[in-house]
C-alpha cells in the first residue's frame, strides 16, 4: 500500500508515545534543509510556486533515474510551520526511490497516523500540502513521459 | 519605560523583550507562550515559559466554548499560576494567540496580563536565548473563579445580531478580501468552512495587520488613533464589538482597543465569521 521505506516510518511513528512522537518530528523538521536542492543542481522538473494552502513559497524538485524511479528535493520558504518541515523529511525519505505511478496511489491517510491525532488540526491542514505537490510533480512528470511516447 | 509605551492608555499592557531578558527569573512572573505552529514551543522557547496551546487547553474539548472556571483553575494550578501572579503571554503570529490567550484569561477575572511587544518573532530576531528545557513546576492551588465573565467583554451572535440592528459600531479586522467576500478565508490558509462570504451588515473594515509593525511590535499610540479614531470614527465610550473567523485575531485588536488606546467597552465576537458566514438567514453585506 506504501513504499517501503515510507511504510518502516509510520510503524516508527505509530509505535511512538506522544512525547517521543513531538521530539522525532522536531528532529525531522530540522533535516528539512538536508532535503533542498544544492546550488546548480539540475532536475528534471521544477515546480516553485507559494499558493494560497500554504504560508510560504515550496519549491518542489524531481529527478528521474534511468530505471524510472524518482527522487525529490524540496524548498521551503522560511514562514512554513514546523509539521509541514517535518512532513517534507517524511516524504523525501519515505518516497525517494518510488516510481510515479506508486506516488500518485499513495493515499494520505498515514498522516495522523506519523502526527497523531492530537496535532492534526485544522490550522494545521497544510502538512498534506507537500504531498499534494509531490504527487502533482509525478503526475506532470509522467504525463510528459507519455506525450513524448507519442510523439 | 520607553517613550512608546507610555503613549499608551495602559503603558503596563506591554513588556519589552529587553526588559523580558532582564526579567525572566523575577518572582511573581509566569511567561506563556501561545502559538498557531503546533509544534514551534517545542522546537525552543523562553527560558521558564510554559506552553498553553489555544486549542488543547482554553477550549472545550466536546463544545466549541472555552474551557469553565474549574478548567481555568485547574490549568493555572498546573502552570504555578495563582491569582496574584503577573503572566506574560507571547507567541507567533504577532501574538494573534498570545492576545487571545490574555482574552481568556480575562475572561476568568485574571487581568494581571501583559504582552511581549513584538512577540516571538523580535525576541528570535534579536538572537535572544530560547532553550528547550520544558520548566518544572510545582502544582498550585488558583481559587475557582465564580464565573466566566463572557457579558463583559465576549460577544454571542445573538449580542453582535443586535448590536447591527442597533446600528452599533462593529471592527471586521478580517483581510479585504474575506470582508468583500470575494474570498471565504484569509489569504494563505485553508479553507476553514465558511459557507458564505461577505460581512456583518454595517461593520467597518480594520484588518487586524495595519495595528502591527513588520517585526510584529503593535504601531505607536498615535498610528493607532489614526486608525480607529480617525479613520473609523471610534469614541472611547462607544460600545463595540470586533470579529474575524475563529476570534483570534480579533483578540488582537481587542487588546489594541481596550488596552493600548484606552477604549471603554469592546467585545470580541469570537463566534466570528466561521458562525455568522454559517448560520442560516444571517444577514450578509457584501462590497
Amino acid at each position: 500500500m506504501y513504499p517501503p521505506p515510507l511504510q518502516e516510518l509510520i510503524d516508527l511513528f505509530s509505535a511512538l508515545p506522544e512525547t517521543e512522537r513531538r521530539e522525532m518530528l522536531i528532529n525531522m523538521a530540522e533535516t528539512a534543509p538536508l532535503h533542498a536542492p544544492a546550488e546548480g543542481q539540475t532536475f528534471d522538473l521544477e515546480d516553485v510556486r507559494k499558493d494560497e494552502e500554504c504560508t510560504d513559497t515550496v519549491g518542489v524538485f524531481l529527478t528521474a533515474g534511468a530505471d524510472g524511479a524518482v527522487s525529490y528535493k524540496i524548498s521551503l520558504g522560511p514562514q512554513v510551520q514546523t509539521l509541514t518541515r517535518a512532513m517534507t523529511s517524511i516524504l523525501c525519505q519515505g518516497l525517494n526511490g518510488s516510481s510515479p505511478l506508486d506516488i500518485l496511489e499513495v493515499p494520505a491517510d498515514f498522516v495522523p497516523k506519523i502526527v497523531g491525532a492530537e496535532l492534526v488540526r485544522l490550522r494545521s491542514q497544510t502538512v498534506y500540502y507537500v504531498l499534494t505537490r509531490m504527487k502533482s510533480a509525478a503526475k506532470v512528470y509522467l504525463n510528459r513521459l507519455r506525450t513524448a511516447a507519442q510523439e | 519605560m520607553s517613550e512608546k509605551f507610555a503613549s499608551y492608555a495602559n503603558p503596563d499592557a506591554l513588556v519589552s523583550t529587553g526588559w523580558l531578558a532582564e526579567n525572566l527569573d523575577t518572582p511573581g512572573i509566569r511567561i506563556v507562550e501561545s502559538n498557531e505552529d503546533v509544534l514551534l514551543y517545542d522546537t525552543g522557547h523562553i527560558p521558564g515559559a510554559v506552553h498553553i496551546d489555544w486549542r488543547r487547553d482554553l477550549n472545550d474539548q466536546l463544545v466549541r466554548d472555552y474551557i469553565d472556571p474549574a478548567g481555568f483553575a485547574d490549568l493555572c494550578g498546573r502552570y504555578g499560576i495563582t491569582p496574584e501572579t503577573t503572566v506574560i503571554f507571547y507567541g507567533d503570529k504577532s501574538n494573534w494567540w498570545s492576545c487571545y490567550a490574555l482574552w481568556v484569561f480575562h475572561l476568568f477575572g485574571h487581568t494581571n496580563c501583559k504582552i511581549l511587544d513584538g512577540g516571538r518573532a523580535k525576541w528570535s530576531a534579536e538572537a535572544r536565548s530560547l532553550t528547550r528545557e520544558v520548566p518544572k513546576l510545582e502544582p498550585v492551588s488558583y481559587p475557582e473563579p465564580p464565573a466566566r465573565l463572557d457579558g463583559e467583554i465576549r460577544a454571542f451572535y445573538e449580542d453582535t445580531l443586535a448590536h447591527m440592528i442597533a446600528g452599533l459600531p462593529m471592527v471586521d479586522v478580517r483581510s479585504p478580501g474575506e470582508f468583500s467576500g470575494e474570498v471565504t478565508h484569509m489569504p494563505e490558509y485553508p479553507q476553514e468552512g465558511v459557507l458564505r462570504g461577505g460581512h456583518i451588515p454595517g461593520a467597518q473594515s480594520m484588518p487586524w495587520a495595519k495595528a502591527a509593525n513588520p517585526d510584529a511590535t503593535f504601531r505607536t499610540a498615535d498610528e493607532l488613533r489614526a486608525l480607529y479614531a480617525g479613520t473609523l470614527g471610534l469614541k472611547k465610550d462607544d460600545d463595540i464589538i470586533a470579529y474575524c473567523r475563529i476570534g483570534e485575531r480579533s483578540s488582537h485588536t481587542w487588546f489594541v482597543l481596550k488596552y493600548l488606546l484606552g477604549y471603554e467597552k469592546v467585545r470580541n465576537y469570537d463566534g466570528s465569521w466561521t458562525e455568522w458566514g454559517n448560520r442560516v438567514r444571517s444577514p450578509i453585506e457584501r462590497s
